[in-house]
């Protein structure tokens, strides 16, 4: 009996015969290596692009968004536990899906682009790659929304079908990974890096949490380190933590704390961050950083003003916004 | 004073059934549970179709 050596993410899972990798689905069968979610999506829906979030791609556009069992991380404060922290013999409903019926399926719905989403799609990696490449075939935008831990040449040959991906930084501190992911950092920040090199267009989110990561000095250099290796016009949403799965013990973010994140981050040389979660927030619209020109107003995943020349220019100043617009 | 003790039962008999009593309680409430939970252990997933999928459903999945 041969074990296998999952490559995929930092994990480096080696796996027995007949048993599966940490995120449950990655499973040896007969000496091979086999995704056993793959075409088994368990989570199908049509989103908003905002929801991912995305703000600067394609706005306003719906994309098909999917998701399997099973995630190479197990962070205490799951939003998708349901999802994620089980394996794909033990999710209570499958869609089976072969990739060109999930690509005709999100044609027939008029959506923008397919997302790879819900839980980590490290896992679903296959999966992700042959419906991406139909999908870029078939005229429809990729969007991968990850936890970013995945090694670097996995990903970099990902890339080539993928149009954006909204990459998850959970904190600027080793510490809080190995605590509330059971992950490290090192891998994450590579991973985006690679995202960037190879052309795909990203936005990071990091979702601010009540004493564990909400110190605004740690706050300065994760965005310090954005504007330099990723860049300042790199999109940053902190988003608002509500408590749940394994952490109820701590309160929602106070709105002030976004807040102030926020203004730490634009500070720091970042020139489009957003306060997500937060209705109406006037952090969640997209202003000029020329002349502060309102550009994008939104109300939660709703646009209600959009102002961008059809080239993507600020109406006043013609600054370029970057982005990938209408 | 009289002694009004029961003197054909062990001193603990009570006690012995209140005990089986929670114990029989308690695994009813486990069996019950076990057969509630979303996915019993060993039941396979439900397959359906693509086009039974309501892909406009309110969720509240992240992401």
């Amino acid at each position: 009996m041969s074990a296998v050596a999952c490559e995929l993410c930092p994990r480096a899972c080696v796996i027995p015969e007949g048993a599966a990798g940490d995120c449950r689905v990655r499973v040896n069968i007969g000496g091979k290596l086999r995704a056993t979610t793959y075409g088994r999506p368990s989570a199908i829906h049509i989103d908003p692009m905002e929801k991912k979030p995305l703000y600067h791609f394609h706005p306003g556009t719906q994309v098909f968004s999917l998701g399997t069992a099973g995630c190479n991380l197990h962070c205490l404060n799951c939003q998708n536990w349901q999802l994620s922290q089980r394996g794909g013999d033990e999710i209570e409903e499958v869609y089976p899906a072969e990739p060109a019926e999930v690509v005709a399926a999100a044609q027939g719905e008029r959506c923008r682009g397919v997302a790879y989403t819900y839980s980590d799609p490290v896992v679903f990696y296959e999966y992700v790659e042959d419906t991406a490449t139909l999908a870029r075939a078939a005229g429809l935008a990729n969007v991968f929304v990850t936890a970013a831990y995945i090694n670097r040449e996995p990903l970099r040959r990902l890339c080539r079908v993928l149009d954006a991906a909204h990459g998850d930084l959970k904190a600027f501190d080793d510490g809080f990974y190995r605590r509330v992911s059971g992950a490290t950092l090192r891998p994450v920040l590579d991973a985006l890096v690679t995202f960037r090199e190879e052309g795909v267009w990203i936005e990071i989110i990091n979702l601010v949490i009540p004493t564990l990561n909400d110190d605004l000095a740690m706050i300065r250099r994760m965005a310090r380190w954005i504007v330099a290796e990723l860049g300042a016009d790199t999109p940053l949403h902190f988003s608002r933590f509500q408590p749940q799965y394994r952490m109820r013990n701590l309160p929602p973010t106070p709105v002030e704390t976004l807040r102030r994140a926020r203004a730490e981050a634009l500070d720091a040389g970042l020139r489009y961050v957003y306060v997500g979660n937060v209705q109406g927030d006037v952090g969640s619209s997209t202003y000029c950083p020329r002349d502060g020109t309102l550009l994008i107003g939104r109300s939660g995943f709703t646009i209600t003003d959009y102002k961008l020349t059809a080239e993507g220019r600020c109406p006043t100043c013609n600054d370029k916004i970057p982005g990938v617009w209408l | 004073m009289t002694d009004t003790r029961d003197l054909t039962q062990r001193p603990d008999a009570p006690r012995r059934r209140f005990l089986g009593f929670l114990s029989v309680l308690l695994g009813g409430l486990g069996g019950l549970g076990l057969a509630r939970q979303p996915q019993a252990p060993g039941t396979a997933p439900r397959d359906r179709p693509l086009k039974e999928a309501d892909f406009y459903r309110p969720h509240d999945l992240a992401g």
